[in-house]
């Protein structure tokens, strides 16, 4: 392992250990045993098969949306508005879903429904990702604008014909445009939980996305305009375009982070679906520190943080799990300087 | 009666590197002292534990034959000696007079810091200088390098140093202001104080030292004493230098230029290009003189087109651009040499959207043995690299594209290199004209420009003012040099006189 390698592993094993620190406190505080909680907790995650199963389906849009935020921190960009850009792609692919015909073949209706999380999340995406290459409008604040504009515009959506009246969930998908259970595909042991085919879907994805930025010219390129846009520039490299790329392609990921609650578990799209995936993506890429398996390790950790929280509910109340999450989140973004620099750059650019 | 400063066998290592390896050398007052060396020979080092700022493993400072002890700064400057390092130490938001009095305050009875009596002290300095006081009330930030480097001087003079030592103080000036400033060295001498100057450039030493030791690989190599216009010194000198025979004096090849490669006309931007006309032709070298700030970093970065002319024409055939500033512009730090060595030129190892790795080694091992860089480690990063080095890495990018262009373009190719980099730097600019490219070469530094160039232009105030040939009196090309500034600092008197 290199040395930066090095040093980013020992950063994210020193800011989970500071996150467990907190919790133990915190348990303790609260007059539990902390010992006693946390066996509870890894009993109901990853003693059953149905825990793991359902860590595994909370862990898929984390990983997705981790993988998103990854990808534009490589160009030195920091999209908080994955989550954004997940409510209206969930919401695209729930509407798309429903308006098949009832008997569309599944070999149709997949891959187009499918094909509506990543374009509506770039279509999100490409407003910031404009005002950054245009004008230089630090994305920090406009993903976050279009966070709020999100919010407003789904429910003005859902409100304005896309939901059942009365409710705000949109009809159910077509039968073609679910997404198959692992459990209904050799896995019966994982008997009950969500997870779906979209986790081996967002496995390929993170794969794809690591291939693309070591092996292709313009993800190359990317990482490039990433450590120093100027040096990019003077080399001819066209560096607003590569940043513009980076951010679309970042926000169509996170809209594919949609596909495991719509399409694998639910079957429709309701107001608030997959919230808090977007800002846990921040959470998984910076964890993740860039490499797949740091991305899925990351993801699993969340996920399973996630899931136990619902487990431990009766005995400590879930804020507990949420502040473990806060304080592994900025220990670990005090020790990464890719976050000081992307804000930095911005701020003078 | 002992020397002024004496070093006696004085050592330093660091981790497995011995930085100074038994030294011994001895200051005397009224002398000017050069100490010489490539990157990393020692210089630095020796001299910073010569003012108390590191102390060494062995051996022993003496100030008027006495230990320095203990071995610190504070005690350093206490008997005398001080010195003005390569990086300045000045408080930024402080004016200049504050920086003079910072820690070494003088105050009143009541404990309030005398400005008035710190600026008497600070005037009647700088009136032994020779110098202009600095704007006492300016705050630093908002003064040019040369106001901080005499600035910094005379902090240390303010408090008595009789040993002056001054590591690169050219590094930051531009040719005039280096001038100036060995000329006050020389007065500060002249009042019997001992100067020692560290400096990696050889003209300096011949025009204005008296004394120049050589340092090599931490080793006292040779100290001579300088008598003007001796031939052969300089050869000998950078002999002693490089530890091998100098390469012989470049020899272009002398042929008729070609077709009009590289033109600008009347090229207007901003407050900086005031109606710029050059044209540069297919195997000739034109180089551009001037005081730095005159208008060089735009002309470079227009026909590298990073910014778009106000007005006027350029036409450029297609460049390879070495900037002057190779941490800004030049490299992409904290990515691979291999990176580095074809950044920009992706799009010639894809195949199918993806790289060729095993094309792109190849091209990268290429210029990385052409170039001479070391360590030869195509995955370190270009931060890892020396200064030296890194300029290598950014020149040999530039002539490995020689055979997809037909102009070169470099801003500054040698600052901040050693003098064997610099050779090699040389020849490779060389190479390409003699290759047929049209090259353009601004540099701050004049020997070499005379070495290259078949013609000089005169950039002063965003505008070319002279073309001369490259063996014109340094007079001549110094007058063309200030031609802009003299006229308008003529006007500025003349306003305030009326």
């Amino acid at each position: 392992m290199s040395p930066r390698g090095r040093a980013a592993t020992g950063a994210a094993v020193a800011g989970v250990a500071a996150g467990w620190l907190a919790f133990a406190i915190l348990v303790w505080i609260y007059g539990d045993s902390p010992r006693e909680v946390a066996g509870q907790l890894l009993a109901g995650t990853w003693g059953t098969a149905y825990g793991v199963g359902q860590v595994l389906y909370k862990a898929t849009p984390l990983l997705l949306t981790g993988v998103a935020v990854n990808l534009a921190l490589r160009a030195g960009l920091f999209n908080i508005g994955a989550e954004g850009q997940l409510a209206v792609a969930g919401l695209a692919v729930g509407a798309a879903g429903a308006a098949l015909p009832l008997a569309t073949p599944a070999w149709i209706a997949l891959p187009a429904v499918i094909a509506a999380a990543p374009v509506a999340g770039a279509v999100w995406a490409c407003v910031p990702a404009l005002l950054r290459a245009r004008f230089g409008a630090h994305e920090v604040i406009s993903t976050i604008m279009m966070n709020r504009i999100a919010d407003a515009a789904v429910g003005l959506a859902l409100a304005c014909g896309l939901a059942i009246p009365g409710t705000v969930r949109t009809p159910d998908v077509v039968r073609g445009a679910r997404l198959p259970r692992l459990e209904a595909l050799g896995l019966p042991s994982l008997h009950g939980s969500a997870v779906s085919l979209a986790l081996p879907l967002a496995l390929v994805v993170a794969a794809l996305v690591g291939g693309w930025l070591a092996r292709s010219r313009i993800g190359r390129e990317t990482t490039l305009v990433g450590l120093s846009p100027t040096a990019c520039a003077a080399e001819r490299i066209p560096v607003a375009r590569r940043i513009g790329v980076a951010l679309v392609l970042s926000g169509a990921i996170a809209g594919l982070a949609s596909l495991a609650p719509v399409l694998g578990s639910k079957g429709y799209y309701e107001s608030g679906m997959g919230a808090g995936a977007g800002f846990g993506g921040i959470a998984v890429a910076l964890l993740g520190r860039g490499s797949l398996t740091g991305l899925v390790l990351a993801a699993l950790l969340f996920g399973t943080l996630e899931q136990g929280g619902l487990v431990i509910n009766a005995r400590v109340p879930m804020e507990v799990m949420s502040l473990l999450q806060a304080v592994i989140i900025v220990a670990v973004a005090l020790a990464d300087g890719r976050i000081r620099g992307a804000l930095q750059r911005g701020a003078w650019a | 009666m002992p020397p002024l400063l004496a070093l006696d066998r004085l050592g330093k290592r660091y981790g497995a590197v011995r930085a100074v390896d038994g030294v011994s050398l001895s200051f005397a007052p009224g002398t000017i002292h050069a100490v010489v060396g490539e990157n990393g020979a020692g210089k630095s080092t020796l001299l910073r534990m010569a003012a108390g700022v590191v102390t060494p493993d062995v051996g022993v400072v003496r100030i008027d034959g006495e230990a320095l002890a203990p071995h610190t700064a504070a005690e350093a400057i206490r008997r005398g000696v001080g010195m003005v390092q390569q990086h300045f130490a000045l408080v930024g938001v402080l004016s200049a007079i504050e920086n003079v009095m910072l820690g070494a305050e003088a105050v009143t009875g009541l404990g309030r810091l005398d400005v008035p009596r710190a600026r008497a002290r600070a005037d009647a300095v700088a009136r032994e200088m020779g110098v202009s006081a600095p704007p006492w009330d300016e705050p630093v930030e908002r003064l040019g390098v040369g106001d901080r480097q005499r600035l910094e001087i005379v902090r240390t003079l303010v408090r008595e140093a009789r040993v002056v030592i001054l590591d690169e103080p050219t590094a930051v000036l531009t040719p005039g202001e280096s001038v100036q400033l060995y000329a006050m060295l020389r007065r500060l001498a002249d009042g019997g104080r001992a100067i020692i100057v560290v400096t990696h450039r050889l003209d300096e030493v011949r025009d204005h030292a008296d004394q120049v030791s050589v340092l090599r690989q931490g080793k006292l190599v040779s100290t001579r004493a300088l008598t003007r216009g001796e031939p052969g010194l300089l050869h000998d000198i950078a002999r002693d230098v490089m530890g091998e025979e100098p390469p012989p004096a470049l020899e272009r090849r002398t042929s008729a230029p070609g077709e009009v490669r590289l033109a600008m006309k009347d090229v207007h931007l901003g407050r900086a290009l005031h109606g710029v006309t050059l044209r540069v032709r297919a195997g000739e070298i034109v180089g551009i003189a001037g005081v730095e700030g005159n208008g060089q970093r735009e002309l470079v970065r227009v026909l590298a087109g990073l910014a778009a002319p106000d007005r006027g024409e350029v036409h450029c055939e297609a460049a390879a651009v070495v900037h002057e500033d190779r941490h800004r512009e030049g490299l992409v730090l904290a990515a691979s040499v291999r990176e580095n060595l074809v950044l920009g030129e992706l799009a010639r190892f894809t195949r199918h959207g993806l790289i060729d790795a095993a094309a792109l080694e190849r091209e990268a091992r290429g210029r990385l043995h052409r170039g001479r860089i070391v360590p030869a480690d195509l995955d370190g990063t270009a931060a890892s690299l020396s200064g030296g080095n890194q300029q290598k890495l950014v020149i040999a990018r530039a002539v490995g594209r020689c055979e997809r262009v037909a102009v070169f373009v470099f801003a500054q190719p040698t600052r901040g290199v050693d003098l064997g980099a610099a050779r090699a730097i040389h020849a490779e600019i060389a190479r390409a004209a003699d290759a047929g490219k049209a090259v353009l070469l601004v540099s701050a530094d004049l020997p070499e420009l005379r070495a290259l160039s078949d013609r000089l232009l005169v950039l002063a105030r965003g505008r070319i003012v002279a073309e001369l040939p490259p063996d014109a009196p340094d007079a001549q090309i110094g007058e063309a040099m200030l031609g802009g500034d003299a006229a308008e600092a003529n006007e500025g008197a003349a306003g305030a006189t009326a």
